[in-house]
């Protein structure tokens, strides 16, 4: 018997609601009731009771599960170190920002910034996910350090910008600027790759499994099979259900220098058929 | 004890803890695997010389490597932890990185203690290699003329036990290298051991120090010596004319005592009239291997 900690919201949300501060992996140390009792910040209406939007219960499993349209929470499971973390439906911006451990799943769409300057664990969103997923915060020159972003959908733009360490997978589309100025790092994209990846980029990898057309400051360096993509793919198919064919494990990739405006040691791997 | 006319005596082997890593080895075709295998466990045949033991343990389906290619698992064995990564970062530096198509993992990714062989060899891409981090484990990237040898970064250290062995007493040579290539074959692709002298066996096997030099640890070890039966102290029976030796090293005692089980089965054939086993009074390894008890029970002496 699931004893998961459930908060199924009780009537659509009119406004934001902020879970930042809220370290979600001690929440199941506080029992239904505990948690009830916490206060998020709603615009406009101030600190509320959570137990005024959400109805809350279950127990000590060491899961969260929350049900509902979550859009306007933003920052839910930020700063999450251990434990699992369940959204059925969508949420807000900074889902799993600054996440260090554990396991937040999003069944849903989740808005801008999904798994911001990520540092450890896993984010999976089944949907789409918004601007700079994996990336970093505006102004900011380092995003992710290390866990895995894994979206099942598509990415706005700049997805894995800045990023320093960690695996950013995407089995849709990425918008413009993906990869932009990072320092080290995996992006995997299956679907098309946007306008100018990797642009301004000191290291760091983009595996193009798709379409994609390298900025002017890449150059073709050979056509070659990288070991280490076989290993991140077989990694992708096996434990996290990507669509990774026999052609991906065996083909053939271009690899482009770049950028060489910068450093020049990163990497895009364009996946070719033949 | 008896089997199939094969006296077992009532004697044991003496075996020493060592250290063990698991090399997992793959490469776009068998052939390129093989080479690499064999010239890293090339000259591997004792520590006394080598300075490490090491054997191929069994080949690998790319359904169990982790790059989905041929593939194969190599024990390596040193005395100590300490000497482990020099001769782990010397042997796999010359011979896997140099080798087309190779790419080098750790095969004991549950053992607490690692080595460096990665982040050692890295530095042959001078400057301009680079790491990458899945599922937790980073691996290094060494760009080559042929195109990026792919190396994991910390490989898995366990104790282990060296020197499992018997000895194939037989009325001629021919009987002997039958009987031992018997038991050699019963033994290959058994998890966990490996045979490190060459083709499995040992002709020269050696008694601790020496009757003339105090600077030797190990010399010929005459009471085995037909040829010396009447000026020795010989320990063979009647009848013998020849002596082979197959050693064994494994991960664990349990794994020795299987392969001796089934070894020791193989090589009780016509022409063999006693196996025995090489042991220092049992004074200096903890492990021993009662050959009877092995033959009788299958369980780990």
């Amino acid at each position: 018997m699931s004893d998961d900690l459930v908060l199924a919201l009780r009537a659509p949300l009119r406004a934001t609601v902020d879970f930042s501060g809220h370290a979600l992996h001690a929440w199941t140390e506080l029992g239904a009731a505990g948690v009830a009792r916490l206060r998020v910040r709603v615009a406009g209406a101030g600190a509320v009771a959570l137990g005024d939007l959400f109805d809350v219960r279950g127990g000590n499993g060491g899961r969260a599960r929350f049900a509902g349209d979550l859009s306007r929470v933003e920052a839910l499971g930020a700063g999450l170190e251990r434990g699992e973390v369940v959204v059925e439906g969508n949420v807000g911006r900074e889902v799993g920002a600054r996440m260090r451990g554990g396991r937040i799943a999003v069944t849903g769409n989740a808005g801008w910034g999904a798994g911001l300057e990520l540092a450890g664990g896993l984010l999976e969103i089944d949907g789409d996910a918004g601007p700079r997923a994996g990336g970093a915060s505006l102004g900011a020159k380092r995003g992710m350090t290390g866990g895995e972003l894994i979206v099942r959908g598509s990415t706005g733009p700049e997805a894995g910008a800045c990023m320093r360490r960690g695996l950013v997978a995407v089995a849709g589309d990425v918008g413009e600027g993906a990869g932009r100025a990072m320092l080290a790092g995996t992006l995997v994209v299956f679907g098309t790759t946007g306008p100018t990846p990797g642009q301004w980029s000191k290291r760091g990898s983009i595996l193009a499994l798709g379409p994609v057309t390298p900025p002017a400051t890449y150059r073709y360096a050979c056509s070659y099979r990288p070991e280490y993509a076989s290993l991140i793919l077989r990694h992708l198919r096996d434990r996290r259900g990507l669509p990774v064919t026999h052609e991906h494990l065996t083909g053939s990739y271009r690899r482009y220098s770049g950028d060489l405006a910068e450093l020049g040691a990163g990497e895009i791997l364009a996946w070719t058929r033949d | 004890m008896n089997l199939r006319g094969v006296l077992i005596e009532d004697t044991f082997a003496e075996a020493f803890t060592m250290r063990a890593a698991r090399i997992l080895i793959t490469g776009a075709t068998p052939r390129w695997v093989t080479a690499a295998a064999l010239k890293l466990t090339g000259f591997a045949t004792s520590v006394i010389g080598c300075k490490c033991e090491a054997g191929i343990e069994r080949e690998l389906g790319p359904t169990e490597t982790p790059d989905g290619r041929p593939g194969v698992s190599v024990l390596f064995m040193t005395m100590s932890k300490d000497d482990m990564p020099k001769r782990l970062i010397e042997r796999v530096g010359q011979t896997v990185l140099t080798c087309p198509t190779t790419a080098c993992f750790d095969g004991l990714p549950d053992a607490p203690d690692r080595v460096g062989v990665g982040s050692a060899l890295r530095y042959f891409g001078d400057g301009f290699q680079a790491s990458k981090v899945i599922a937790g484990e980073r691996f290094w990237r060494i760009p080559v003329m042929e195109g990026e040898f792919l190396v994991q970064e910390k490989f898995g250290v366990l104790k282990a036990v060296g020197g499992g062995n018997f000895l194939i007493l037989a009325r001629s040579a021919e009987a002997a290298l039958a009987a031992a290539e018997a038991g050699v074959d019963a033994m290959a692709g058994m998890t966990g051991v490996f045979l490190p002298f060459p083709g499995g066996v040992v002709r020269s096997g050696s008694k601790v120090g020496s009757r003339r030099s105090k600077t030797m640890i190990a010399s010929t070890n005459d009471a085995f010596c037909p040829t010396l039966r009447v000026v020795t102290k010989s320990d063979l029976p009647d009848g013998v004319n020849s002596v082979l030796e197959i050693v064994i090293n494994g991960i664990d005692a349990p794994a020795i005592a299987r392969a001796m089980r089934a070894g020791i089965d193989a090589a009780c054939r016509e022409g063999v009239v006693a196996i025995s086993a090489g042991n220092y009074g049992g004074k200096l390894g903890p492990h021993h291997f009662h050959l009877r008890k092995i033959m009788a029970e299958g369980a780990p002496a």
